[in-house]
Parts: C-alpha cells; sequence; structure tokens
C-alpha cells in the first residue's frame, strides 16, 4: 500500500541529463535536433533572406546589379564574393536551408516513431489511490464490483478512450482509459508540413521560371528560350523543357478615366489572346486581365505592360524599302504614354539609315515641344530625329533594339521632323524617306511556373490544421476502481483523471460530465461529487487525497 | 517498446539520403555543361560535335518561305543540312552573315543544304538583309518561333543565332551558340560532308 507510482511520475525526458560517456557525433546530433537549434536557424534564415530584399538580385533584376557594381565600385565586388547579389543560391544560404531541413528531420521522425509505439501501447494500470489524483471523484454504484467496471468501461469505450482491463495477473476490478492521442498527431503533422513548406519552396526553385515577352498586335510566339526576352530559370530547368504551348496578341484595349481627380489614370487593360496549349491541340481564346492571368499549361500568363508600336516603313536612298515593321516604343510616362523608340535601317544602301524619337498619343503642342495630354491614342504623332552612318551592328555585336548607338552616325537634319499617321518625311538631299504609316499597341505579358505552389499551400493549410489539433486536443487518461462496499451490496466506485499536457484548461468540466455519466450508468443512488485539483501534480500523494470528500457508504 | 537504437538508425539513414539527395542535385547542376557525348569546338563551350551514336534525331518541320513557297523538312532527306536561326534585327546575326554566305557557297554544290529560319522578324526586312549580305538560300518566315520551339525538343535554343547542322540521316550533328565563326562551321561541315 506504500507505492505512489502514478502515471504522471514518468521519467523525466532523456535529453536532460545525457549520460556521461556520450559520443562526439550523438552528442552533436541531439544539439542539431534540438528546438532550440531548430528555431535558431529559422531565425537565421529569416536574417539570411534580408540582404535578398536590400540588395538587387542577380536571378530577379540582372540590370540593376549591373547598375549597383557601376555605382559601388568599392564594395560590389566584395558583397558579390559572399554572394549578396545571388541570396537564394548562395552556399551559406543553402547550408541554413539544409541544416534546418535535417533539424527538422532529426527531431521530427523519433517523434514519429515514439507516436507509433505508444499508440500500440495499451494505457497503464489504474493506480491504486485514485483520490489522489489531480482529478477525482467517488460513487457507489448498486452493481458488485466486476459489473460496475464492465459498465464504466463501456461509458469510457462509448466515449472513444483506449481501454486496458485488468489481465489474468492483475487484481482487482479497475479500468484504465486514454485518449488525445491526435495532440502529439497534430503536432507532428505541423513539423511535417512545415517540412513540406521547404521543400515545395525548393522544388519551385529548382523546377520553376519566370519570362518575359512583349507581344505587337497580331504577333505571336511560341514559349522556348529563344523567343522570351528575358529568362530566368530555375536550377534544373532547361530552356527545352517548356511548356509547348503558343500564344497570339489579337488585341489589346487599354480604358482610361476620362474625368475627375485622376483623369488619365488606367481603369482597365484587356488582352484578347488566342492560344494553344500543345502543337496540334485546338486553338482557343481568352481575354488576360492585369488580375487575371491566363493559365495554360500549369503556366500563369500575367499582362504586366502595354504601350504603342508605331509602323514605319524605311526607303533608302535607292527607293528601296530596307524597313517595314511596327516597332515598339517604351512609355517613358504610364500617364501620358508619351513613349522613346527607335528604328534601325541597317539594310539601307550606300550607308545605314537610323531615327530615334517619340511618340504622343494625344499630340498637343506646348510652344516648340511636343507633349502628350492623355494615354489613349486621340491624336497620335511621332516627333524623329534622323542619322546616317554606322549603327554598329556590322561588328557582329549585340545591341538592345530600343538604343540608338549614334557614336558613328550625323544628323540628316538639323531639327526634329513631327508625323501624323500617313505622312512621310523625305529626307534632305535624296538620302531616302520614312513613313508613319500607323500604329499599333503591345502588351507585355510574363510567364511563370512555379511547381512549388500549390504543394507550398497545401502544406500551409495542414501546418495550421496540425497547429490548431495541438492546440485544442489534450492527452488525458481517466482511471475507474471499484471495490465492494463495507455494506455488502453495491460497491464504491473511484474516478481518477489527469491531463499530461498544460494546455487550455477545460478537464475540470468533461471529468465532471463523465464521472456523472459513470455514475448515471451505474445506475446510482446517490449523487457524485467531484473536485478537480488542477495543477495539482499526482505525486503530491497524501496531500492531493485530503482535498477529496469523503464518500459516503 | 519501439527500440530507441532502431529509432536513430532509421533517422541516422533518412538524414543521409536527404544530404545525398542534396549533393547530387548540386553536383548535377553545377557542372560546367562539359558531357561525354560531344566533342567541343574552337576552345569554348559554345560549339560542339555530337559524337557517333549520340546525335539526337532532329525534328520534322514545315513551313513558309519569306518568299512565300511552302517548304517541308522531308525535302531536305538523304542530305546534311545547316539549319540557322536569325533575325535581321540581331547584331551576331549580321556578324555571321558573311560566313554563312560564303560557307553555303563552298558547301552548296557538294551534299550540304543551307536554311534559315528568320525569328521575331518582317518578311521586308528580312528580306534586305538576305540581300545585303548575298545569302542566296531560303529562310522560313517563323516571326512567332515555331520551327526553334519545334527544335527545341532534341536541342537546345536559347538565343539567337542559333546554328544547327543535320546530317544526311536527319540527325542532330552539331549546334553552334551564338554567331557562328568560319572556323568552327567549317569543321562540322566537313564532318558530315565526308
Amino acid at each position: 500500500m506504500t507505492s505512489t507510482r502514478t502515471p504522471e511520475s514518468a521519467p523525466a525526458r532523456e535529453e536532460s541529463k545525457p549520460p556521461p560517456q556520450l559520443p562526439l557525433w550523438k552528442w552533436a546530433w541531439r544539439q542539431l535536433t534540438s528546438m532550440r537549434t531548430a528555431l535558431i536557424l529559422l531565425f537565421l534564415l529569416a536574417l539570411a533572406s534580408i540582404p535578398g530584399s536590400l540588395l538587387p538580385q542577380q536571378g530577379i533584376d540582372p540590370g540593376s546589379v549591373q547598375q549597383y557594381f557601376q555605382s559601388h565600385k568599392l564594395i560590389a565586388p566584395w558583397l558579390n564574393h559572399i554572394g549578396l547579389f545571388n541570396v537564394f543560391a548562395s552556399p551559406w544560404f543553402a547550408a541554413i536551408y539544409l541544416l534546418l531541413f535535417i533539424s527538422l528531420i532529426g527531431c521530427v521522425l523519433p517523434r514519429t516513431f515514439k507516436l507509433a509505439g505508444e499508440s500500440r501501447t495499451p494505457p497503464p494500470k489504474a493506480p491504486r489511490f485514485l483520490k489522489r489524483l489531480p482529478h477525482s471523484a467517488a460513487y457507489v454504484s448498486p452493481l458488485p464490483p466486476r459489473e460496475a467496471a464492465d459498465a464504466a468501461a463501456t461509458v469510457l469505450g462509448g466515449r472513444r478512450f483506449r481501454i486496458r482491463r485488468p489481465s489474468a495477473e492483475d487484481t482487482g476490478d479497475w479500468v484504465s482509459g486514454e485518449k488525445g492521442y491526435l495532440r502529439e498527431a497534430g503536432n507532428l503533422l505541423f513539423h511535417l508540413a512545415l517540412l513540406g513548406i521547404l521543400v515545395s519552396i525548393g522544388l519551385g526553385g529548382m523546377f520553376g521560371y519566370k519570362a518575359d515577352k512583349l507581344l505587337v498586335q497580331g504577333q505571336s510566339f511560341a514559349d522556348t528560350q529563344s523567343a522570351l526576352d528575358e529568362f530566368h530559370p530555375g536550377r534544373l530547368v532547361s530552356g527545352s523543357a517548356l511548356a509547348p504551348f503558343d500564344l497570339t496578341l489579337k488585341n489589346f484595349s487599354a480604358k482610361y478615366l476620362m474625368s475627375g481627380q485622376d483623369f488619365g489614370q488606367p481603369s482597365s487593360f484587356k488582352a484578347g489572346v488566342s492560344y494553344t496549349a500543345q502543337p496540334g491541340s485546338p486553338s482557343k481564346t481568352d481575354t488576360i486581365q492585369v488580375n487575371h492571368p491566363l493559365n495554360v499549361d500549369s503556366v500563369k500568363v500575367y499582362l504586366i505592360g502595354h504601350g504603342y508600336a508605331p509602323e514605319f516603313t524605311v526607303r533608302d536612298s535607292r527607293g528601296h524599302v530596307v524597313y517595314d515593321q511596327a516597332t515598339p516604343f517604351i512609355p517613358a510616362s504610364t500617364s501620358t504614354m508619351l513613349s522613346d523608340g527607335v528604328v534601325k535601317a541597317s539594310n539601307a544602301s550606300p550607308v545605314q539609315l537610323g531615327f530615334m524619337g517619340v511618340f504622343v498619343p494625344t499630340a498637343v503642342s506646348h510652344g516648340n515641344q511636343l507633349q502628350s495630354a492623355f494615354p489613349a491614342p486621340d491624336n497620335p504623332a511621332v516627333s524623329l530625329i534622323g542619322y546616317r552612318g554606322n549603327l554598329g551592328l556590322n561588328t557582329g555585336k549585340s545591341q538592345s533594339v530600343y538604343q540608338l548607338d549614334t557614336t558613328a552616325m550625323t544628323k540628316v537634319a538639323g531639327s526634329p521632323h513631327l508625323m501624323s499617321p500617313g505622312q512621310t518625311w523625305k529626307l534632305p538631299k535624296g538620302q531616302g524617306s520614312i513613313t508613319f504609316t500607323g500604329y499599333k499597341q503591345w502588351a507585355s505579358l510574363q510567364m511563370t511556373y512555379d511547381p512549388g505552389q500549390i504543394p507550398a499551400l497545401v502544406c500551409a493549410i495542414l501546418a495550421l490544421a496540425g497547429l490548431l489539433l495541438s492546440f485544442m486536443i489534450r492527452r488525458r487518461r481517466v482511471f475507474v476502481r471499484a471495490v465492494a462496499a463495507d455494506s455488502g451490496t453495491g460497491s464504491v466506485v473511484t474516478v481518477g483523471g489527469l491531463t499530461r499536457s498544460d494546455a487550455s484548461g477545460g478537464f475540470e468540466e468533461e471529468f465532471a460530465e463523465l464521472t456523472a455519466e459513470l455514475s448515471g450508468s451505474a445506475g446510482t443512488e446517490n449523487p457524485s461529487d467531484s473536485e478537480g485539483a488542477t495543477g495539482a501534480e499526482g505525486a503530491e500523494g497524501a496531500e492531493g487525497a485530503t482535498n477529496q470528500s469523503e464518500t459516503k457508504a | 517498446m519501439f527500440k530507441a537504437q532502431r529509432r536513430t538508425v532509421v533517422t541516422v539513414a533518412a538524414v543521409a539520403v536527404v544530404i545525398v539527395a542534396a549533393a547530387l542535385v548540386v553536383t548535377l547542376t553545377s557542372g560546367n555543361g562539359q558531357a561525354s557525348d560531344r566533342t567541343y569546338i574552337g576552345g569554348g563551350t559554345s560549339a560542339w560535335l555530337y559524337k557517333p551514336g549520340h546525335r539526337p534525331a532532329a525534328p520534322s518541320f514545315s513551313g513558309t518561305t519569306l518568299t512565300g513557297s511552302k517548304l517541308k523538312s522531308s525535302s531536305y532527306a538523304g542530305k546534311a543540312l545547316v539549319l540557322n536561326f536569325w533575325g535581321s534585327w540581331c547584331g551576331p546575326c549580321r556578324g555571321e552573315a558573311p560566313t554563312l554566305a560564303v560557307l553555303s557557297q563552298k558547301y552548296g554544290k557538294d551534299k550540304v543544304s543551307f536554311l534559315g529560319d528568320d525569328v521575331g522578324d518582317t518578311p521586308t526586312n528580312a528580306q534586305t538583309f538576305a540581300k545585303s549580305m548575298g545569302i542566296t538560300y531560303p529562310s522560313l518566315n517563323d516571326p512567332g518561333y515555331q520551327t526553334a520551339q519545334d527544335f527545341g525538343k532534341a536541342v537546345l535554343i536559347n538565343d539567337t543565332p542559333t546554328t544547327v547542322v543535320i546530317d544526311s540521316t536527319d540527325h542532330i550533328a552539331g549546334v553552334i551558340y551564338g554567331a557562328a565563326t568560319y572556323g568552327e562551321l567549317d569543321t562540322m561541315l566537313k564532318k558530315v560532308s565526308s
């Protein structure tokens, strides 16, 4: 009768007192997989991504990186040396990421095994003195002890407790019940889902890509690397394995506010496209809007920009057409759509011709200054400066199609030439001509493919579900012991309960309810007394027992 | 009860698998592109010939030329073909054009045909380009990069210009990325025409 062993006095976690002769690798492993290390690594991961948002990144904006190099000649090479322009692909970022990964696995896997083991182990035997447990109650049952215990087992089983009954070697009539394994399962789910999010982001980084393409109305393109203006592939993306769709920009329309404070601001953009998902599959049409991307072959196609492409025909001094193209001009101002662009007639003979100019959709003249009053094409005009000489293309160097290198060229006329659609500018001295035949609109599209997006979302939802489970469910044990009443008939039944986690309260009510149901099922004549001593350790023993009211016999 | 030792073993094994997988990924992706199925030409890695037995099959293609006539890949069957992806807007294409013009004359009498694939361009611009560069072989009018996409499945076409050399058995013998030099293309053509 001196045994005070209760389930609550289970051995403390082994980690807190490692055996003195612990091998180094085992010690290191324990350190790595500890909760503290995981939290530190998570913090480091967040810290390490800060330079990625403060400094321009090679993978996102190579142009800005170049600019940074030019304006910070001293420190840029050093920053580059430690990978700060490509943070998310740098070795140290990968190191943190991998360590966090290993730490999480090392933490979650053993716990999964433990849970699997526990869920196969029946609850412990009922302790002898149930009154010493944090929650206890007693009632009198008219049934003999064995049947009273049976009745209690039925109730507990009905409440989906895992039940243990005395085996052949055990003495006494008792029931042990345990419930709430989902708490640990939820906790594990949370950790596993966290791992899943890490994996998904990694997947996206390795197999995803991002690309830009500018299309003039009527133009089409096939999704292949050489067709793209910008291409940012993940580490494992091959340019020859992109989604094989092709897409045509049928039309583009922009609407602008005609009045009010936001006069001239866009109210809607619509890009009408036709596309085939696979070569040979039927052609479909769609309208891409700013927040309505087209989804084709799991690639999302966003509308990210628009502008005007004036159409020019250039004749050289022999009268041959050497250039005939709708030429995209880049907006310098999105509120007026005043746009800059160049024309390179590289095949003009005997000398190459080049033009640099602006396109204005709604031309107004302020003195001698050409300006645009409105972004819609109400009064389109171009103003061009003509050049003759060497465009610098013959050496085979790559050149931007939006810039004119005039170092080896001379102006054909002193002042810019203003033209309306349909007008032709005859260059002086029979050097040729340029006709502004009209204009088209262009749209700039962004293709993004992120195979990790959906898995990351699913994992995030699972993590939340796991967290809720582990917050809302408590692991609890209930024991019932029945002994023959002193009067000779019926029995005295003691109920004890304890929770194995100190999460939010509420067990008192559940315990009281359970006790009521137990005594009810036993057909008791006396209402039960129950009192919870929440927070008291089961091992407090006699002190706890004195709190309990006497059982009426 | 579960044995603590077995748990540790399984956990360590799982971590080992992750590390090996990560190492594999790093090894596979950080390679400098040197592969054993090809011979590099011209010292760099931008031009290569596939070793015999490693040549990918060339995709079939069809289209309309800049002058409006229909053209099919089957009409080149049994002959070696140089397929050059180009555009009149592209600086390096202008740089390599004289080389292509000369080599198409040199090998044109033998068993090698030349064909251009004019991408992201207009026929007018392209035809004036070809005329001024002395290029006499035809080009497909491919403003939307369709043929480039078709070929992209067999061999990476990452930028313009790219030149693909196809042998007489309709297999891709070699590729040149960027402006083709006389030496690179001549070496390849000697190989496929012999």
